[in-house]
């Protein structure tokens, strides 16, 4: 189902009106000028043809800042069975007018072309983009399957290389050129990832890849702006290349003694990150620490210190059944699933047939 | 204890916000992350009460023999919990009354129901399925589990459930195990083996995939184990 996000005009927390102005300049990239017209003209639409996650997600990005905007609906299956059956009640016909002419006319009050007019131009690039926080950074990309069976499409621009978990790539366009690379180097073989880094090259022009994680379950995006980002090793799928993927030995007791092959990949730089989960994602925002079964850590930022140990006493460590666990510390974002790829796994083992004796 | 469900129904965890001095009890090994003030011990038994016998019983069932007790310490805690199995949760408020669910399925609860593994009221060995019961008493909140979704059935009069698909019934229902079919051999045959049978007035969660059976049909594919 898509969304659009509406402007209601009022601002929350005692924000000023200079002041929510000014954010929402910024966070557009208008003019200040042209974003106090748009609070002028509200209740307006500043973004339309969003999936729900993307405009939760800009509803919270735009709250924090003192600006109250609200989720609608767009129907556009009834315009669609208007088509069929012209009959329909004359509320929805009026609905659809309006809808058509937002779309056929690109009149500034409905569409993005009040706040952002570089959007609007390559229209064909705001529908097929989601979900990048900055919708003027980065790759174009699609998800799709969200969130039980996450499958992300990315296009890539002529000529450039994104990185891609081998054996992630579903489908390709033919003018794209695999090359395999030992990317992380030789300490790849330690970290456990038995994949490798594939290198997906769009020759002559542009090219769409579509990834399939290996286990079902969430994917995510993030543009890194000169950030680094620890990922479990599992959770990597792909890319772009100004982002540095390498694994991160983590010593002795955080490694080995995990038992749950809670290596971390570290990346850094700037570009586009895909990652994925096993089950759900949960985001985290963490103040004062937290502590995270080694299973289900997914992602965590730069900020956060950590740290293997018990979860309880030496009781607990044995027959708790959670083994170690990541003590955190500090303040950043911590990324979870709600499965365990391991805790799966040793559900299985009862099932597996006993081996026959001679 | 205030519990809110999320990602459902395929993916579901729970989150749990505890007030202080306010205990969970859980399933071992069902924690995903907790926040830095949490106290944890795991027991054999229910906390500050002791019971060396209640353990081996416990452990007889065929039940892990540990669960994990969570308290927050200087304030409010949170706790997100979550299975293992790709399915949905649910919550129930017991009211003085006893719940009886299976063994896989108990997620969490409330520190003051009572949990009694050593519910025989089938046996585990007659119904084929390797599955023990648990019996939930007294007053509060209990978390459980499903594989796939969870569905409610009403009885009143009688039902039968294949005892892999029973994720919990209210005690208030008399149960026996009887087959499928019309001999026992057509029973077998046909895959279903033993079914519950209810009768009376309440309720029966059923989940709508059988745990066993998935299991089973991964053995094929699966490298032989030692032992």
């Amino acid at each position: 189902m898509n969304y659009k996000i509406v402007l209601t005009g009022k601002l929350l927390d005692d924000t000023s009106l200079e002041g929510a102005i000014e954010s929402l300049a910024t966070m557009f990239r208008i003019p200040s000028e042209k974003a106090e017209k748009t609070f002028a003209r509200a209740p307006i639409t500043i973004k339309k043809s969003v999936d729900e996650a993307t405009g939760k997600k800009y509803k919270m990005a735009l709250a924090k800042k003192g600006i109250e905007c609200t989720l609608e609906v767009l129907e556009q299956r009834v315009l669609a069975e208007d088509v069929v059956q012209p009959d329909t009640s004359v509320t929805a016909s009026v609905q659809n007018e309006q809808l058509v002419e937002g779309v056929a006319t690109d009149s500034p009050i409905s569409s993005v072309a009040a706040v952002s007019p570089e959007n609007t131009a390559n229209s064909q690039h705001e529908e097929f983009k989601h979900d990048n926080a900055d919708p003027l950074l980065g790759y174009q990309f699609q998800f799709e399957g969200r969130p039980d069976y996450g499958f992300v499409t990315v296009k890539i621009p002529a000529d450039e290389t994104l990185k891609v978990e081998a054996s992630a790539m579903a489908t390709m366009d033919t003018n794209i050129k695999m090359k395999t690379k030992l990317g992380g180097g030789f300490s790849r073989f330690l970290t456990g990832e038995s994949l490798f880094i594939n290198e997906y090259t769009a020759e002559g022009g542009q090219g769409e890849v579509g990834i399939a994680p290996a286990s079902p379950g969430d994917i995510g995006h993030m543009f890194l702006n000169d950030e680094t980002i620890y990922l479990q090793n599992s959770a990597y799928v792909a890319s772009t290349a100004g982002v540095e993927v390498e694994t991160k030995w983590q010593g002795l007791t955080k490694g080995f003694f995990s038992g749950e092959n809670l290596f971390l990949i570290r990346c850094k730089g700037k570009g586009d990150l895909w990652f994925n989960t096993y089950g759900a994602m949960i985001e985290l925002d963490v103040d004062d620490g937290y502590v995270v079964d080694t299973g289900n850590i997914v992602a965590f930022t730069e900020g956060l210190e950590y740290s293997i140990s018990k979860v309880g006493g030496y009781k607990s460590l044995f027959f708790s059944g959670e083994g170690f666990v990541c003590r955190f510390s500090g303040k950043g974002k911590i990324w979870l699933q709600t499965r365990g790829v391991d805790a799966f796994a040793s559900w299985v083992h009862p099932f597996r047939p006993v081996k026959n004796k001679g | 204890m205030q519990i809110e469900l999320m990602h459902q129904p395929g993916n579901t965890a729970a989150k749990i916000i505890l007030a202080e001095n306010e205990i969970c009890t859980t399933e071992a090994g069902a924690m995903i992350a907790t926040s830095n003030n949490m106290d944890v011990t795991t027991t054999t038994h229910k906390k500050q009460s002791r019971g060396i016998l209640k353990a081996a019983k416990r452990l007889l069932s065929g039940e892990s023999f540990f669960i994990n007790h969570f308290e927050p310490k200087g304030g409010p805690g949170e706790l997100w919990l979550g299975a293992n199995l790709a399915g949905d949760m649910m919550t129930y408020d017991l009211d003085n009354e006893s719940l009886i669910v299976q063994g896989g399925s108990f997620v969490a609860c409330e520190h003051q129901v009572e949990i009694d593994l050593g519910w025989q009221g089938f046996k585990s060995l007659f119904s084929g399925e390797s599955i023990f019961w648990l019996n939930l008493k007294g007053n509060g909140k209990v978390l459980l589990n499903s594989f796939g979704a969870i569905y409610p059935i009403e009885v009143d009069g009688e039902m039968i459930v294949d005892s892999g698909h029973i994720v919990a019934f209210n005690e208030t229902l008399d149960f026996s195990i009887t087959k499928a079919g019309k001999s026992w051999l057509h029973s077998f045959l046909g895959g279903e083996g033993l079914v519950c049978k209810f009768e009376g007035k309440g309720t029966v969660w059923c989940q709508s995939h059988n745990p066993g059976s998935f299991g089973s049909s991964l053995t094929s594919g699966l490298k032989p184990r030692k032992a």
